[in-house]
């Protein structure tokens, strides 16, 4: 194998020689016709070292069996078209016409073979003209890397133009070094040339070199080798019965018959109802059965049991080792260094990550919980149907969906379809029921929860169990992939900016318009609002829907992050209304806050557990019962009269 | 409050007797016995009797002190998992024990332990006992934990909650946040608890594997009976002295009740605590009869259907809350048993199966619009108790407290 790389250092692949193909192949013809995997690579090596300009398709033609020979034993490529097989000239690449392959033999190299002819031609996909194709073989070495691909690798970086894959190939060389590098001063400068960069790849690439095996040797001695650690059987890293089986695998201490072996002996070696002298209905008595092993023993016809302290004193007579299957210490030492360095930088970026995702969280809260900021925040009004509000809002975009085709007319046209389906259901449940229940909140929680179970109810009659795709248009689709480790997709973003966008405009709403101020002085005192010529009830019913409205729109946006099933609003309802009380009541940058705080709380669990969401959550709720222990009112709590008690 | 506890009560002595009729009534007309009414019609009967000792202890918590507790389903949860740990280890227990006997060499005590694990937490891939179930081979323990285990939560959460005077809906709230994050710690396959499959196979009794259905449905109609009948007579009891005086004060002005020198938080505790360990014993009966208990019987839809029960039949009455549990869930048993024919209207096809729900959950609004006395105010329509006139002021100053719709004499 070093062999080509040597040839190919020494000819390069732009000295291009006289002399036709036919001849090299002639001259190989032999070994190619013999077509076995250990004789066959001066072959291969003799065509590449050749630096003939039509080597290339050949060696492809070779690959893919289509290299065939004539009676006169001169090569012919054939290719198939629209059926027929056409001759191709190995020299010219011109087509000479029908081929006959009847009277001509195939090629046939097996896969072995067909391997090392890939390994050779990834050297011309390296210096291909087309771009694509140095991409191509960039993939193809990553994932499979191989020795003798360092030195074509090396020889392409010089005349690389495209700066990408100048970079890429130079990281790539770097990666091949590490691992194939003949000089340890080169692998080392490699490894540490590698240790800033986060790429997946680099992390795959450099964990192989701290591949360590087990040694054992007697106490107190020291293993050869490049020793990376002492083990203790029963320590974190190796446990007592993988020391034990070592040991036994070295034949340094007898194998420990388990359970179901003492079994299986006993049942072999039952005799007339009895083995090793103990009746078998007795040997339901551990104690018993060891015994009756020992007799078997005793007599030699199984090995004998091995107690817990027999293990103990084998492995007390052992020390255990640690050993790198790398022997060069100065490798080890600098891959161990360069992956402390990448485990830092990949901890910060994933910190990074995981903001990223507990800002699209809390974004997710925060639209699910800014309607119930308006109808529970600053109208006391306990909804438990708000989460039906929201699938209502997202059903309504699957049907918006339905009429208009195009994504991104239709998703235009649901946010206010959205809004005003779900502002026409809201006054008409102010109107009809929650009027009628001001200041018996445990009533209003219940009869709002009546109105809950009837609507899921028939939005799963209407629309049946299964969830209803909501699609977001392409522009939507994406995710901005900052590296290996930062990623968020763009719907995330969007939801972001449409919590943002809402955050306004409660603000503007409150703040700097007529109802706002109609709607704060209502709350705050409804008889002097009244005297003053506020009509209380229009402000409640117009209020009420406003906020059952925003939650129409924060569905089309849920729906479109998650699935639209008639269950997804109760599986926000309860985190809402969390989000609602922890950020402190009647005060929208509490709601901003709480929401932070329960998408925080909920990603920073799953740090601690990535795999389980569940048990995240579950934490995440457990950890805001107790918050409220120290701020019962919230993080942010109205004081005085606005507090309205 | 003077005069015998059965003349303080008279709802007592009627509750008994009709609970002893009825039971015997559906005793002597059983399959067991040789009579018409299926077995599952007694084991919904039964269930129905859990539920409304369920709904008694939730009137105890709601209509007598005000808490309106959403995590009582829990408590009722937990009660049908302790059960039932012991249930499937004894039962897996009994069948291993046998399918090994029949082998050469008799097993150990540890390769049934072993075999047992395996057959119960082969579903979550697991085969060892976790801690939590090292007492579910022996009955008592797990008898005891059905008490212990909801009476502890509840006492630990209630000491939380109401030293830091939660009160009110943000105390509903708070409670339904506790029910979803036990719903959702069960739901991991990891928790120990078998994840989503739950326990399952409640319905067999260890050892009594030659009874027919019929008849254990039978016992546990009796077992079901007694304990809503010793449940009547306790919460009876509980609220008809100055302990219920105490809690109906705390209900309708709690300031009050504390600025004359009653410990407020301690009340509360006791009350929500007993609560618990009787929803607890509801749920040890109940889930055997249903055959399977899993988290998803505690998500949070199931646990306000508690409180719709007792609104139904009307709260801060005990034979309100026996009667809006019984009523509602034969009610909706019928309904979802898919025996009724359906409803044809033009362009609309009522299939009451999917139908009911909806109609349940108007007429809940219904009932707390136009009858917030539930079906207990009919009782007050037959004895002419009247309520007092108040002009429409409230009892106390307190948002949550009863106004004069809702008060009783």
């Amino acid at each position: 194998m070093t062999a080509l790389a040597a040839l190919w250092l020494a000819l390069g692949p732009a000295t291009a020689q006289t002399g036709s193909v036919q001849d090299l192949l002639q001259d190989q013809g032999d070994l190619i016709e013999q077509s076995s995997r250990r004789t066959i690579q001066p072959a291969i090596d003799a065509i590449v070292a050749s630096g003939l300009e039509r080597v290339q398709p050949v060696l492809q033609a070779w690959q893919n069996k289509a290299l065939w020979r004539d009676a006169e034993g001169r090569f012919w490529r054939v290719i198939e078209r629209d059926g027929a097989e056409i001759l191709v000239d190995v020299d010219t690449g011109e087509e000479t016409g029908p081929a006959n392959t009847d009277a001509m033999e195939q090629i046939k190299p097996n896969s072995g073979i067909r391997a090392l002819i890939g390994t050779a031609l990834v050297q011309f996909q390296l210096t291909d003209p087309e771009p694509r194709r140095r991409r191509e073989a960039l993939v193809s070495i990553t994932r499979d890397p191989e020795p003798e691909l360092l030195a074509p690798l090396r020889a392409s970086i010089e005349t690389e133009e495209d700066a990408d894959l100048r970079a890429r190939k130079i990281r790539l060389e770097r990666l091949l070094t590490m691992r194939f590098g003949t000089a340890e001063a080169e692998r080392v400068s490699a490894i540490e040339a590698l240790s800033t960069d986060t790429a997946v790849e680099v992390r795959a690439a450099l964990n192989p070199l701290l591949a360590t095996r087990l040694e054992v040797v007697p106490a107190g001695a020291t293993p050869e080798g490049n020793v990376a650690r002492a083990l203790s059987p029963g320590g974190e890293r190796l446990s007592m019965g993988a020391a034990y089986a070592r040991l036994v695998e070295e034949g340094l201490a007898p194998a420990r018959p388990d359970n179901s072996d003492i079994r299986a002996a006993l049942e072999a070696n039952r005799e007339a109802g009895r083995v090793g002298g103990v009746p078998l209905g007795a040997l339901g008595d551990p104690a018993v059965r060891a015994r009756a092993y020992d007799a078997l023993a005793a007599r030699g016809t199984v090995p004998p049991r091995v107690e817990d302290g027999d293990v103990e004193a084998a492995l007390g007579a052992h020390d255990f080792f640690g050993v790198y299957v790398e022997p060069s210490s100065a490798v080890t030492d600098a891959a161990r260094a360069a992956i402390t360095s990448i485990g830092l930088r990949v901890g910060a970026m994933k910190g990074v990550d995981i903001g990223l995702d507990a800002l699209s969280l809390a974004s997710i809260y925060f639209l699910a919980a800014i309607g119930l900021a308006v109808t529970f925040g600053v109208m006391g009004v306990i909804n438990m149907a708000h989460g039906e509000f929201i699938m209502m809002g997202a059903y309504t975009a699957y049907l918006v969906q339905q009429i208009v085709p195009d994504r991104t007319l239709s998703l235009i046209a649901a946010l206010p379809a959205a809004f005003v389906v779900t502002f026409a259901a809201g006054v008409a449940m102010e109107r009809l029921v929650i009027r009628h229940l001001y200041h018996r909140p445990l009533e209003t929680l219940l009869a709002t929860f009546g109105i809950s179970i009837a609507l899921q109810q028939l939005a799963k009659i209407i629309f049946g169990t299964q969830a209803r795709p909501l699609t977001a248009p392409d522009w939507l689709g994406g995710a901005w992939i900052l590296n290996d480790v930062v990623g968020i997709s763009y719907i995330r973003i969007a939801i972001f900016v449409l919590a943002l966008m809402f955050l306004g405009f409660f603000l503007f709403l409150m703040k700097r318009t007529r109802l706002g101020l109609e709607t704060r002085a209502v709350t705050q005192n409804p008889g002097m609002a009244g005297s003053v010529g506020i009509d209380p009830g229009r402000v409640n019913m117009l209020t009420f829907g406003l906020g059952s409205g925003i939650a129409g729109i924060a569905g089309v946006a849920i729906g479109l992050y998650a699935k639209v099933t008639s269950e997804m609003g109760a599986d926000y309802i309860v985190q809402s209304f969390m989000t609602v009380v922890v950020g402190g009541v009647g005060n929208i940058w509490g709601t901003l806050a709480g929401a932070a705080m329960i998408g925080g709380l909920q990603k920073g669990i799953e740090v601690l557990n990535p795999s389980n969401t569940l048990a995240a959550q579950t934490y995440m709720i457990v950890a805001v019962i107790i918050f409220i222990q120290f701020r019962p009112r919230g993080i942010i709590a109205l004081r005085g009269r606005a507090a309205g008690d | 409050m003077t005069g015998s506890f059965l003349k303080r009560n008279p709802s007592v002595p009627i509750m008994l007797g009709a609970l002893l009729l009825v039971t015997f009534l559906v005793s002597i007309l059983s399959e067991a016995a040789g009579g018409g009414l299926s077995t599952s019609f007694v084991k919904t009967l039964g269930m129905t009797l859990c539920l409304a000792l369920a709904a008694l202890a939730m009137d105890l918590v709601w209509g007598y002190a005000g808490i309106l507790s959403l995590g009582n389903i829990a408590f009722f949860a937990l009660g049908g998992y302790m059960i039932g740990m012991w249930l499937m280890t004894a039962r897996t227990e009994n069948i291993v024990a046998e399918s090994l006997a029949g082998s050469v060499i008799p097993p150990t005590p540890a390769e049934i332990r072993d075999a047992v694990g395996g057959q119960i937490f082969g579903v979550v891939g697991s085969s060892d006992f976790p801690p939590i179930w090292s007492l579910s081979s022996s009955l008592w323990a797990q008898l005891a934990l059905v008490v212990l285990v909801p009476s502890l939560l509840a006492l630990v959460f209630g000491w939380l909650a109401f030293r830091s005077r939660v009160t009110g809906v943000y105390l509903s709230i708070l409670t339904q946040a506790m029910t979803l994050a036990l719903a959702l710690y069960l739901f991991q396959n990891d928790s120990g608890l078998r994840g989503n499959n739950g326990l399952s196979g409640l319905q067999n009794l260890p050892g009594q594997g030659d009874v027919p259905q019929a008849q254990v449905a039978l016992w546990f109609l009796w077992g079901s009976a007694v304990a809503l009948g010793l449940g009547y007579v306790l919460c009876a009891w509980v609220v008809s002295g100055k302990f219920g005086a105490i809690l109906r004060g705390i209900r309708d002005n709690e300031a009050r009740v504390r600025f004359l020198g009653y410990p407020v938080e301690g009340f509360k505790l006791a009350v929500f605590t007993l609560s618990a360990a009787i929803t607890g014993i509801a749920g040890a009966l109940y889930y055997p009869q249903a055959g399977i208990v899993n988290p998803a019987e505690m998500m949070p839809i199931a646990s306000i259907y508690l409180a719709v029960w007792v609104a139904i039949g009307g709260r801060g009455r005990l034979y309100g809350a026996v009667i809006g549990a019984i009523v509602v869930s034969l009610v909706s048993s019928f309904f979802t048993s898919g025996q009724l024919p359906d409803l044809d209207l033009g362009p609309l096809r009522i299939v009451w199966v999917d139908w009911w729900l909806v109609f349940l959950g108007l007429s809940f609004v219904a009932v707390t619009l136009f009858a917030p006395r539930g079906l207990g105010g009919l009782v007050d329509l037959w004895t002419h108790r009247r309520r007092p006139s108040r002009h429409g002021a409230d009892l106390g100053p307190d948002r949550g407290s009863f106004r004069e719709e809702e008060a009783e004499a």
